[in-house]
C-alpha cells in the first residue's frame, strides 16, 4: 500500500469510490429508501437512517463551489504540483454533495465560483503508483 | 438558543455558573520559535508564573485542568515531578487550550460545587515549532491521519489547514463581497497591538496594509500574514471561588458566561452546510445569555485566530455585526485598541503574539480587565474569549466586578 498523499485503496469506507475511479466512473453512496446521497460515506443514510445504501454512478457534471490556488509547499509530495488549484465542487445531481478535487486543464486565474465543470479521470499527479482519480476541468 | 434542532450546529446545554469562579492568577512562558523545549516544561513554567501572580504556592493547588487529547500536557504527575509536591490533586483532562480554555472555568465551577477542589490551575503548552522542525508532529498531523480526509481530501491537494481556510475565505468573498482589505486589517491590527507587547513573537516587526497587500499569496486569497505563527509556548490561569478570591491580591475577575457548541459535520469542513460560518453562532448566544450581556456590552474581545478569516467569521457569528457585514465593520477600524468600538486581540493573537492555542488569549483578557495589559483598553469591564477548534466553538465571558 502506497503512503501519504495517496489514498488507502482498500479502506472499506471509500473503497468503492476508488474502484469506480479506476473504471472511469464517479460513484457516490445513495440511499435506496429515500434517494438521498450519503456524503461523506456512512453506514446509514443521514436523512432517513436506512442502511440500504448503494454506490451509484453520477454524471460527473458539477459546479465550482470554492477553490484556492496553492503557491506554497505545505507538504513535500505536493512540491511538484505547485502552483496548483484545489477546491470543492458540487454535483449537478445534488449541490449538497461536495467533493474535494484538483482543478486541471484550466487557467487558475480564470476560475470563477459557480462555473460548470466535468469530471475527468487522471492519475494522481504524485511520484509513485498510478492511481486514477476523478479530477475536474471546465465543462 | 432558539435554533432549529436540525440546524448544522448544536449547543451543549450548560448549567448556569455565572459569577461562581474567579480567575485569580495568570502566567505565561516565554513564547518563541523552535526552542528545543518540551511542552510539559513550558507548561510548568507558565504555572509558576500564574501561581506567583496569584500569590499562591504549588501546595495550594488541588485541581489541575489540561488538554488530555494532546501529548506532553501538565497532568498531576508532571506537576508533582516539577514542583516536588506529593499532595492529592483532582485532575480534569477537559481543559487547557483551544475551545477548552473557555470552558475550563465551567469545569472548575463544577469541581468547586462538588467539593473536589478549591484552587485550580488550567495550563496548556505546545512545542509545535520544535516538533515541526524535527518533523515529529504539528497542527496538520491529526488531519493527515483521519481516514475520510486521507482518502477524499488529501489525494486532491485539499490539505492542510491553510488550504481549508483559503477555500472558506474565497467562498465568503463570493457570498458577501468580503475584501482582501478586511482580512488585511485583521492582520495589521494584530501586528500593531503586538508591537506594544514586548512578549509577542512578532514584536518590533511593523506591518502596514500596503505591505500586506503587496505580499505574495500563500494559497490565494490568503497570504502568510493571514496565517497564525507556529510557536513554542504556553500559559496558565488559576481559579478559585468568588469568596476566596476576595482575600487575594488582584481586582476580582469572574467568569459570568460560558457557551460551547459543535458542528454536526465535525472537522469535515468540506461538508459543513453553512460553509462560511463557525459554531460560534450556537455558542456565543447562550454564553451572553448566561452573562446577561449583549454583544454591544463587550469592552475587549480575544478570538482564537488560526487565520484572519476564522476571526472574521466569528465576529459575525457572535453577533458583533450582522452576518456578511464584517467587511465594512472591520475596515472601519473597529478592532483597534486605539479608538475601535471592539478592541480585538490586544496582545496580537495567534497571528502576531504566539500560536499557543488560545491560552494566552484568556491570560490577556484577564490582564485587560485588571487594567494591566500592554495595549490596555481604558476601563475595560467585560471581556470575551472566543475559542474555536473548527468543529467546536466556545465562549467565555469574564467581568471585573
Amino acid at each position: 500500500m502506497q503512503g501519504f498523499p495517496f489514498p488507502e485503496l482498500d479502506w472499506e469506507g471509500t473503497r468503492p469510490f476508488w474502484k469506480g475511479a479506476a473504471r472511469g466512473e464517479l460513484v457516490i453512496p445513495r440511499c435506496r429508501a429515500c434517494s438521498a446521497f450519503v456524503w461523506y460515506p456512512r453506514e446509514r443514510c443521514r436523512a432517513c437512517r436506512s442502511a440500504n445504501l448503494a454506490w451509484t454512478r453520477v454524471s460527473g457534471r458539477a459546479a465550482l463551489f470554492s477553490y484556492t490556488v496553492v503557491h506554497d509547499v505545505f507538504v513535500k509530495p505536493f512540491a511538484e504540483l505547485v502552483p496548483y488549484a484545489t477546491g470543492l465542487v458540487v454535483l449537478a445531481e445534488d449541490p449538497a454533495v461536495r467533493l474535494a478535487t484538483l482543478l486541471v486543464d484550466c487557467d487558475p486565474a480564470a476560475l470563477r465560483i459557480g462555473q460548470p465543470l466535468r469530471a475527468v479521470f487522471r492519475p494522481l499527479p504524485f511520484s509513485g503508483p498510478e492511481v486514477l482519480a476523478p479530477l475536474f476541468t471546465p465543462a | 438558543m432558539g435554533r432549529a434542532p436540525d440546524a448544522w450546529g448544536v449547543a451543549s446545554p450548560l448549567e448556569d455558573v455565572s459569577g461562581e469562579v474567579a480567575v485569580v492568577g495568570v502566567g505565561e512562558s516565554e513564547h518563541t520559535r523552535a526552542s528545543g523545549r518540551r511542552a510539559v516544561d513550558i507548561a510548568a513554567t507558565a504555572v509558576e508564573a500564574a501561581l506567583a501572580d496569584a500569590g499562591l504556592e504549588p501546595a495550594d493547588v488541588d485541581g489541575l485542568l489540561f488538554s488530555g487529547g494532546l501529548p506532553e500536557q501538565l497532568d498531576a504527575a508532571a506537576f508533582h515531578a516539577h514542583f516536588g509536591t506529593r499532595h492529592e490533586i483532582w485532575e480534569c483532562p477537559r481543559g487547557g487550550g483551544m475551545n477548552l480554555a473557555a470552558t475550563a472555568p465551567l469545569e472548575a465551577a463544577r469541581a468547586l460545587r462538588e467539593g473536589r477542589a478549591s484552587a485550580l490551575v488550567n495550563a496548556f503548552a505546545v512545542a509545535w515549532a520544535s516538533q515541526r522542525a524535527a518533523m515529529t508532529g504539528g497542527p496538520g498531523q491529526f488531519h493527515a491521519q483521519e481516514h475520510y480526509k486521507r482518502n477524499l481530501e488529501v489525494p486532491f491537494g485539499w490539505f492542510p489547514q491553510p488550504v481549508y481556510f483559503a477555500t472558506i475565505a474565497r467562498r465568503h468573498m463570493y457570498e458577501y463581497g468580503t475584501s482582501p482589505e478586511a482580512l488585511g486589517e485583521i492582520a495589521v491590527a494584530c501586528r500593531a497591538h503586538a508591537n506594544r507587547h514586548p512578549g509577542a513573537v512578532m514584536y518590533g516587526r511593523e506591518l502596514t496594509l500596503e505591505q500586506y497587500l503587496e505580499r505574495p499569496m500563500l494559497c490565494d486569497p490568503l497570504r502568510t500574514e493571514d496565517c497564525c505563527l507556529i510557536s513554542d509556548g504556553g500559559g496558565a490561569f488559576v481559579m478559585t471561588s468568588r469568596e476566596r478570591a476576595r482575600d487575594l491580591r488582584h481586582p476580582l475577575v469572574t467568569a459570568i458566561g460560558m457557551g460551547e457548541a459543535r458542528a454536526r459535520t465535525g472537522t469535515y469542513w468540506a461538508q459543513q452546510p453553512d460553509f462560511t460560518a463557525t459554531p460560534q453562532a450556537f455558542s456565543a448566544p447562550p454564553a451572553f445569555a448566561m452573562a446577561g450581556i449583549a454583544p454591544v456590552d463587550v469592552d475587549v474581545l480575544t478570538l482564537y485566530d488560526p487565520f484572519t478569516i476564522a476571526a472574521l467569521m466569528q465576529i459575525e457569528d457572535m453577533g458583533f455585526c450582522e452576518k456578511g457585514e464584517a467587511d465594512a465593520f472591520i475596515r472601519a477600524g473597529s478592532l483597534r485598541v486605539d479608538g475601535g468600538c471592539l478592541p480585538y486581540n490586544p496582545h496580537g493573537g495567534m497571528l502576531s503574539h504566539a500560536y499557543v492555542l488560545g491560552i494566552a488569549h484568556v491570560v490577556e483578557t484577564v490582564r485587560q480587565l485588571r487594567g494591566e495589559a500592554h495595549a490596555q483598553v481604558p476601563g475595560a469591564r467585560v471581556g470575551v474569549y472566543g475559542g474555536y477548534a473548527g468543529h467546536m466553538a466556545s465562549t467565555l465571558v469574564l467581568a471585573r466586578s
